[in-house]
């Protein structure tokens, strides 16, 4: 089948735009039309900027609704004013301060709402955006002088070099642009980065894959806020004067436009945008009252025509042909020798054994009930090692409930969930993760604008331990352990047959290629039991055969399956044993062929011949 | 009592917000500058044609010709808008429709002032009813009286034509699932023009009302009222049409009891709704009467 | 003979034209204003109202002979803005600069324009800081103070009417909050000594449209007078219904308050014997200036301004035009000192007195009070 490709953005050509930009940038303020006036334009464009990269990390990167941002560039400036005017503490210094402020702030104000979805966020960051100027309005306690504002604030001075004149402050905040966008592309590159934009693409399945999703979002808020204080710092120290209404909810707005019509996650895009939304209405000054009437068309024509904005995104190209990936053993990379060596660090309390042999995972007379509903009814299920269990019922009967329960995504009202002895009942899907249990989803939940080795990158997150200091001065524990994470992942990829479309965008892959892809995904993790919901939905009579071959290998690596089927010639192909499931209980197990001739089970699925009889298609 | 009046203005456009963010998932930023349309419009036509109606039939017909106007003009205002702006960005996703209705927005307001100019305009008062009403002591005035009715009739319809109709049915379907909607036969295009006319619409009658009620408009009024009507619809729960009419008036008595009962309070009304709000959405994260929206994993 | 002096003809039609050119050079004033945004009417008025007085003068024959050109800057109210603008205004060579409307948007202006020696007048920013906290050379302006307002109404309502119980209420902006500020400051000394308490002091948020629950409020404090300190839309609303709710208690808005459209949102029956702190008003003062600036403008826009603010724009282009007549020169060190100095000066509302720090000297306020008819008129007690 022919598989469309997205062409790379390559040539030499394209290598050289960062180095022109920086060029133009840097001497600019030198041109022979650009005056005092154009400078300051200048400056505001690397403010604008550096607040919209700010903003990225949270909305382009993340994908979290923030419309109140202008909150945490208040609080910079803010903090800036008052410190400077009240205890004299040099501006300079002040930056680092108000990026802490700022970012403590965001932590505190955004943990107890980070878990609220998309559009709730939405309206509790304008809340928070309001009542920060609110506040600052009010004058509490006196320090903010309300509506006046702050004046007086002094100039960064570095040593005897003061900061002031026009060019000085546009180089100043250029060069703090620099060291941004050079920190933020390093972000971008690592785990760390994956990891955001995995939660962005699918948030269940992040935390499916390892990825803790509260700490990131948190993460990402606490960096968007440092850096927007470190804008309201470099802010008030050029006007000198600090007031609520440079703070109000259309900054905010206006801030979400750069990011979006610069393309999400995109830094050069985020300062394209910039530099539109500030030179647009400088430019169209002549047109008085009209301004901003074009603004609003131009803001609705920029996202008719490009909504994926201006300099979209473009993921990372690994080239990797020197990656000798046919010669990977698989005890190199083997799951099981790395799933074993992250597992050493805890020691669980062991419940000691009942059944003999000990079962790999036990579930013990789990329910679940959504509201009158019974879902999953004391539920008993025993995996053990080294073999394939199967679960199946008919649709609708709570299987994909209990490997939801089972993986973290559901808490139990009765029962509890143990995995090699420890209890793991309501635990979160990442921490489920990290001790050993993969799975796959009934619909396929990949990361769509990521590629495919992306996509099986993230598997490692749970395996890795660089955090943001040592992603950022780029230290040779990360770069190792990136390099490993590559060739894990690699590995994964070529044994499902996918290595040719590893800088492949995941969306453009056929359905069947995608599932693969979802199983690699999960193998990557590690796990000693992969869960995996209907695998062979979708798939053709060929592919299923495929697939069942692949399960039988991964077998004789050591990985244990536990698997939800429709298709009977998989249950009857592979299975050691199977569980039946009807309506939240369980009605029959055994081996297949006692499962199979079962009456309970076959009144069952009577009136649902078609799933029973043979493969499915 | 003034907050239920209040509230009973910020239900009305949340009503027309609901319907729209319930169906499209959009936030259509240009619904409060529909609100200011509708205003402005019926402004309108009181200076230009309602002095003709008055004469012959009474004031109350001018003031019924005048919300008619309004209502039929801003169902054609949001046809437009959603054409222009929303029709061409729905492929694109979630994200460019915020920017594309704040563009909007934009330029609704900056397009009304450059209309009817920056200027507050006044409701005409001598085309407007003054008349008031003796009620258990209290004097209150007769528009406030037909306003509160007017709006508590136009929600309980909308209600029963949400939910009681087979129409209503459709429209509540294309928000929870749009794809299923087509393939069971319901005709999309058709919820969505409906959405699109009878939100607007609304919103644009309550303009007139709040026009005829406080007598003053101007083109940047309508900011405010968006705002609130999206908290309003956050707060009854998204999706939910009933909800958003109950958040409305719910919002209008907080903050009126705010600023009455609260020293200092007027200062920080806003604040306080917010903090409210968030507060709400930390304990009942789904909403007062809670989305009918659910996840599948 | 003849190409001699055909030649002479030539040559001295070219002097003559060159030095025309030469002298035609217009002198270039700048006006930052609000085009956009919410004050946009203050603004665009305020752009009206500096260019029929630019007409009138470059009638007369323009400043040293030179026709004086206004080029106008948007600042849409916004702080960034108001710096980009002055910055804009300060590139393109202009010798002064007539900035701005709101204090926190007038401040970075004028920080600018004193940094590159530009001189600066403002004409709708009445913080007191301005002028009176850092120094600045450049800096005037032709309004009036919060300061002296305050005093005058917490003097007025003790001293000459006896009120004892005030309410002040504001709308938290950086001019409402300020008069009321300083009135709440003015009016210490009578607090102290027994004559007066307030009552209320809280404010309203501008934009919303239902003031019942702050007006209840100020009901139930029973005050004996009621000072509103911010600006007319609010006012007007506030007006009507508070007199609907029956609250009687008399009112008292500050200069910002009356305006003709206040007489519309508030309706005339409310309006009646309302008080208005305010400078003298343009048509209590017969001056000549007034009548030329009103006739010239009602034949072009039909109406005379709404607002004083946009008069004392036009007020201060003549304070500047006047400035530089004097100096004789268009250099930023001597129109200030000029500015200083001058005694000459005519405005619309009075003659234009600078004090040492720029501020307008004699700015008097007077109660006034609306009529019957809707006209202000001098309140004698």
């Amino acid at each position: 089948m022919g598989v469309v490709f997205s062409r790379p953005r390559t040539g030499r050509f394209w290598r050289f735009v960062p180095v022109l930009l920086g060029g133009f940038i840097a001497v600019f303020p030198f041109l022979p039309f650009v005056n005092d006036y154009w400078v300051d334009v200048g400056f505001f464009v690397g403010l604008y900027g550096l607040l919209g990269l700010s903003l990225n990390v949270v909305l382009g990167e993340v994908g979290l609704f923030d419309l109140g941002h202008a909150a945490f560039y208040a609080i910079g400036a803010y903090t800036t004013a008052i410190l400077n005017t009240t205890l004299n503490i040099p501006v300079l210094l002040l930056l680092p301060v108000s990026a802490l402020v700022a970012s403590g702030f965001a932590y505190l104000v955004m943990s107890p709402v980070i878990h609220l979805r998309g559009d709730y966020l939405c309206i509790v960051t304008i809340g928070i955006g309001e009542i920060v100027r609110i506040i600052i309005v009010n004058n509490p306690w006196g320090i903010t002088n309300g509506p006046n504002g702050i004046t007086g604030v002094g100039f960064p001075t570095l040593g005897p070099f003061v900061i002031q004149t026009p060019m000085q402050f546009y180089y100043f905040v250029w060069v703090v642009v620099a060291f941004v966008a050079f920190m933020l592309l390093r972000l971008q590159k690592s785990r760390i980065g994956r990891a955001w934009n995995a939660i962005r693409e699918d948030e269940i399945a992040a935390e499916a894959m390892g990825i803790d999703v509260r700490a990131y979002k948190l993460l990402a808020f606490t960096l968007g806020a440092a850096l927007a204080g470190l804008a309201g710092n470099i802010y008030a120290a050029k006007m000198a004067v600090v007031s609520p209404q440079s703070f109000l909810f259309m900054e905010s707005a206006l801030l979400f436009c750069i990011v979006l019509l610069g393309g999400l996650g995109s830094l050069p895009g985020v300062l394209l945008g910039a530099a539109l939304v500030v030179i647009f209405p400088e430019v169209f000054r002549r047109f008085a009252s009209f301004r901003l009437l074009f603004f609003g068309l131009a803001l609705m024509v920029a996202m008719i025509f490009r909504p994926g904005g201006l300099l979209p995104r473009r993921r990372e190209i690994l080239e990797l042909d020197g990656l000798d990936v046919q010669g990977f053993s698989a005890e190199k990379v083997s799951p099981v020798r790395i799933g074993q060596v992250s597992l050493k660090e805890h020691s669980p309390v062991q419940v000691p054994c009942e059944l003999d042999p000990c079962p790999l995972l036990e579930v013990q007379g789990v329910t679940l009930r959504f509201g009158g509903l019974v879902a999953v009814n004391r539920y008993n299920l025993a995996v053990y090692p080294g073999r394939v269990t199967s679960l199946i019922g008919p649709n609708g009967a709570g299987k994909t409930t209990l490997f939801n329960i089972i993986t973290g995504i559901y808490r139990p009202d009765e029962g509890r969930v143990l995995f090699k002895g420890e209890d793991i009942t309501g635990l979160k899907p990442h921490l489920v993760v990290a001790r050993g249990i993969a799975r796959t989803f009934q619909n396929i939940r990949l990361f769509p604008s990521l590629t495919c080795l992306e996509n099986v990158l993230t598997g490692l997150h749970c395996r890795g331990s660089s955090g943001f200091v040592s992603t950022v001065l780029r230290m040779p524990f990360q770069v190792q352990e990136e390099r490993e994470f590559v060739e894990t992942a690699a590995y994964w990829l070529y044994r499902v047959g996918l290595w040719e479309y590893r800088n492949e965008l995941a969306r453009n892959l056929p359905y069947g290629r995608q599932k693969y892809l979802e199983i690699a995904r999960a193998l990557t993790t590690g796990p000693e039991l992969l869960v995996l919901d209907e695998p062979s939905s979708g798939l053709n009579e060929r592919e299923t055969e495929e697939l069942m071959e692949f399960l039988q290998r991964l077998l004789q690596e050591g990985i244990t399956i536990l698997l939800i089927e429709h298709d009977m010639n998989v249950v009857m192909g592979i299975s050691d044993w199977v569980s039946v499931m009807d309506m939240g209980s369980k009605i029959a197990e055994g081996s297949p062929w006692e499962v199979y001739n079962h009456p309970r089970v076959i009144e069952a699925y009577l009136g649902k011949e078609e799933e029973w009889v043979g493969s499915t298609s | 009592m003034n907050g239920v009046t209040v509230g009973s203005f910020y239900a009305l456009v949340a009503l027309g917000y609901s319907m729209v963010y319930g169906v499209m998932k959009l936030i259509n930023f240009a619904h409060g500058d529909l609100f200011t349309l509708g205003s402005y419009l019926g402004y309108t036509f009181l200076v230009w044609g309602a002095a003709w109606i008055t004469e012959r039939a009474g004031l109350w017909w001018g003031v019924l010709g005048a919300i008619l106007f309004a209502f039929l003009a801003n169902a054609g205002a949001g046809i437009l808008v959603e054409r222009v702006a929303y029709r061409p960005v729905y492929r694109a996703g979630r994200l460019p429709l915020v920017v594309s209705a704040l563009g909007m927005s934009i330029f609704l307001q900056n397009a009304i002032m450059a209309v009817w100019g920056p200027r507050f305009q006044v409701y005409p008062s001598d085309l407007v009813p003054v008349a008031s009403l003796r009620f258990l002591g209290l004097s209150l005035p007769l528009l406030k009286v037909v306003i509160l009715f007017l709006s508590l009739g136009v929600m309980f319809v909308m209600y029963w034509i949400v939910e009681k109709t087979e129409f209503g049915a459709a429209v509540r379907a294309t928000a929870l699932d749009r794809e299923m909607a087509t393939l069971l036969g319901i005709d999309v295009q058709r919820v969505i023009l409906f959405v699109f006319t009878l939100g607007p619409a609304l919103g644009g009658m309550a303009g007139v009302m709040n026009g005829m009620y406080y007598r003053s408009i101007q083109f940047s009024m309508g900011w405010n009222y968006g705002l609130k009507a999206f908290t309003a619809t956050i707060l009854g729960g998204i999706g939910n049409i009933p909800g958003a009419m109950v958040g409305g008036v719910l919002l209008g008595v907080i903050e009126t009891l705010l600023a009455g009962y609260i020293p200092g309070g007027g200062a920080w009304k806003d604040g306080f709704t917010f903090l409210i709000l968030i507060l709400v959405l930390i304990f009942r994260p789904t909403g007062i009467l809670g989305e009918k929206v659910a996840e599948k994993v | 003979m003849k190409s001699r002096r055909l030649v002479a003809f030539l040559f001295l039609s070219a002097v003559f034209f060159w030095g025309q050119v030469f002298a035609e050079e217009p002198i270039r004033i700048g006006l930052q204003a609000p085009i956009t945004g919410s004050f946009a009417i203050e603004g665009q008025m305020a752009r009206q109202c500096v260019e029929v007085a630019a007409e009138l003068i470059n009638e007369q024959g323009g400043i040293l002979g030179r026709p004086v050109e206004i080029i106008v800057a948007d600042d849409a109210s916004n702080p960034r803005d108001s710096a980009l603008a002055a910055q804009k205004l300060i590139s393109q060579g202009v010798v002064a600069a007539i900035a701005s409307y709101g204090s926190s948007v007038t401040e970075p202006a004028a920080d600018l324009y004193e940094r590159n020696r530009v001189v600066c007048v403002a004409y709708g920013a009445t913080a007191v800081r301005l002028t009176m906290g850092k120094e600045r050379r450049y800096f005037f302006r032709t309004c009036g103070r919060d300061d002296s307002q305050g005093e005058f109404f917490a003097r007025f309502a003790v001293e000459t009417m006896g009120w004892r119980r005030i309410a002040i209420m504001h709308d938290n902006q950086t001019y409402g909050k300020g008069v009321a500020e300083e009135t709440k400051k003015y009016l210490e000394p009578y607090i102290r000594e027994g004559r007066a308490e307030i009552v209320y002091y809280d404010a309203i948020t501008p934009g919303d449209q239902d003031y019942s629950a702050a007006l209840t409020k100020l009901r139930e404090s029973n005050p004996d007078v009621w000072y509103y300190t911010a600006y007319y839309p609010e006012a007007g609303l506030l007006v009507r219904q508070a007199r609907e709710m029956g609250i009687t208690v008399p009112f008292v808005g500050s200069n910002a308050v009356p305006n003709e459209d206040f007489v519309r949102i508030a309706g005339l029956e409310y309006v009646v014997g309302t008080f208005m702190t305010q400078e003298p008003l343009p048509q209590d003062l017969n001056t000549p200036k007034a009548q030329e600036f009103f006739a010239a403008y009602r034949a072009k826009y039909g109406d005379i301004p709404s607002s004083p603010w946009p008069i004392y724009a036009a007020d201060a282009l003549f304070a500047l035009a006047q400035a530089i007549e004097n100096a004789k020169s268009t250099k930023p060190d001597d129109i200030a000192q000029a500015m200083r100095t001058m005694e000459n000066a005519e405005g619309i509302t009075g003659p234009i007195v600078f004090t040492e720090r720029g501020d307008r000297k004699g700015v008097p306020y007077a109660m006034y009070r609306y009529n019957e008819k809707g006209q202000l008129e001098l309140f004698t007690p």
